[in-house]
């Protein structure tokens, strides 16, 4: 996976294309995979399944094997064999001026846009707002559950830019996955806790997604304590301070998702590269 | 800090299979509880038709996320979750 200075894996329209799925014989392991999806957290992995992850993450020795499992398999660059596991599917978090960057140049058509499986299954509600590219969409046609009742299903790819702003301003944090490695299929609208893939990293430290190539920049002087960006926040990195009355950033939980910025009136928040701040280059 | 494991349990024999209770349909547990702690999921081994309501379970996943409310077990319309530790 390449951070920072060595390019962006994301914006590399290699992993993307057809050809990845025919090499890796990918058409079916997916539909194998989304037609049991909601099976996937109940199976074991390594005889350990996920029921109360946080007590094994809290045994000795025990809990540094599993987390040890868990992020072997999610960064496993081999070529995927079990549908059941969720081989090689890691993700990042994308501001929205790369995710419009994937849209537009590098997702596959047909782009479609399906109910989210993460908010279906931890709060039982249907929302269209995973955007999935190339065999993925022919794959979430096939399958009724995921096709939104009311939204539209096919998108071109000016509606599926403007879909994915309008979750993005909502306070939805962008997210790239490759699933399963090396093929990258969906950009979603995340929202923590239902997120299946921030969770475990968030709560429990496993390497489930990495943070954005962005962390957050900072201008007190034209903050107006207006606090619209602390409601946005997901991660708990802004807070308003009383006695400065304007809010502060810590850059430390900050996961460079950027949709702080679209709540600031005093366009006081802006993105800059997380190579470019020496304490948090290497913090993906 | 919480001390002890949180013992969540649903009874299958009230709410998804058996009694004919959709979890997709209910869903009130899921929404009211605050971290999140249940999934519903598709029950393993189980490869019939993917709208049978029998395939469908609502599980306590994320249990030491439970903040120990209860306001699971007083929203439950067929009362079938019980939390304990």
């Amino acid at each position: 996976m390449k951070h920072g200075a060595g390019g962006k894996w994301y914006l590399n329209a290699e992993h993307y294309s057809n050809e990845i799925v025919e090499k890796y014989r990918l058409k079916d392991f997916l539909m194998e995979q989304y037609r049991n999806f909601e099976q996937l957290p109940m199976r074991k992995v390594a005889g350990v399944d996920g029921t109360g992850l946080g007590y094994k993450l809290r045994m000795p020795l025990v809990g540094r094997l599993v987390k040890r499992l868990a992020e072997n398999m999610l960064h496993s660059t081999r070529p995927p064999t079990n549908p059941f596991k969720a081989e090689g599917h890691i993700g990042q978090v994308v501001p929205l001026e790369d995710a419009i960057a994937i849209l537009e140049a590098c997702a596959v058509e047909p782009i479609i846009e399906k109910n989210c499986m993460c908010r279906m299954m931890s709060r039982g509600i249907k929302e269209a707002c995973c955007i999935n590219f190339g065999v993925m969409s022919e794959i979430a046609k096939e399958l009724p559950r995921f096709v939104p009742e009311k939204d539209k299903f096919f998108l071109t790819r000016a509606q599926a830019v403007d879909r994915f702003k309008t979750h993005n301003t909502k306070g939805y944090i962008g997210t790239i996955w490759f699933g399963p490695f090396p093929y990258i299929n969906n950009l979603c609208s995340c929202a923590s806790p239902e997120c299946a893939g921030i969770r475990p990293r968030l709560d429990y430290g496993v390497k489930s997604i990495y943070k954005a190539e962005y962390i957050i920049d900072f201008n007190p002087d034209k903050c107006t304590g207006c606090k619209a960006c602390v409601a946005k926040c997901q991660f708990g990195a802004i807070e308003y301070s009383l006695s400065l009355k304007r809010v502060t950033v810590d850059m430390k939980k900050c996961w460079g998702c950027g949709v702080c910025r679209h709540g600031c009136k005093g366009k006081a928040l802006y993105l800059q590269p997380r190579e470019g701040v020496p304490a948090y280059k290497d913090d993906y | 800090m919480q001390k002890g494991r949180n013992k969540i349990a649903v009874d299958y024999a009230k709410c998804g299979d058996g009694h004919g209770v959709d979890p997709r349909a209910c869903g009130i547990c899921l929404r009211i509880c605050v971290p999140a702690v249940f999934l519903l999921h598709q029950t393993l081994g189980v490869e019939d038709d993917p709208k049978d309501p029998r395939c469908w379970r609502v599980s306590p996943y994320w249990t030491d996320l439970c903040s120990r409310c209860l306001k699971c077990v007083e929203a439950c319309p067929e009362k079938a979750v019980t939390v304990s530790w």
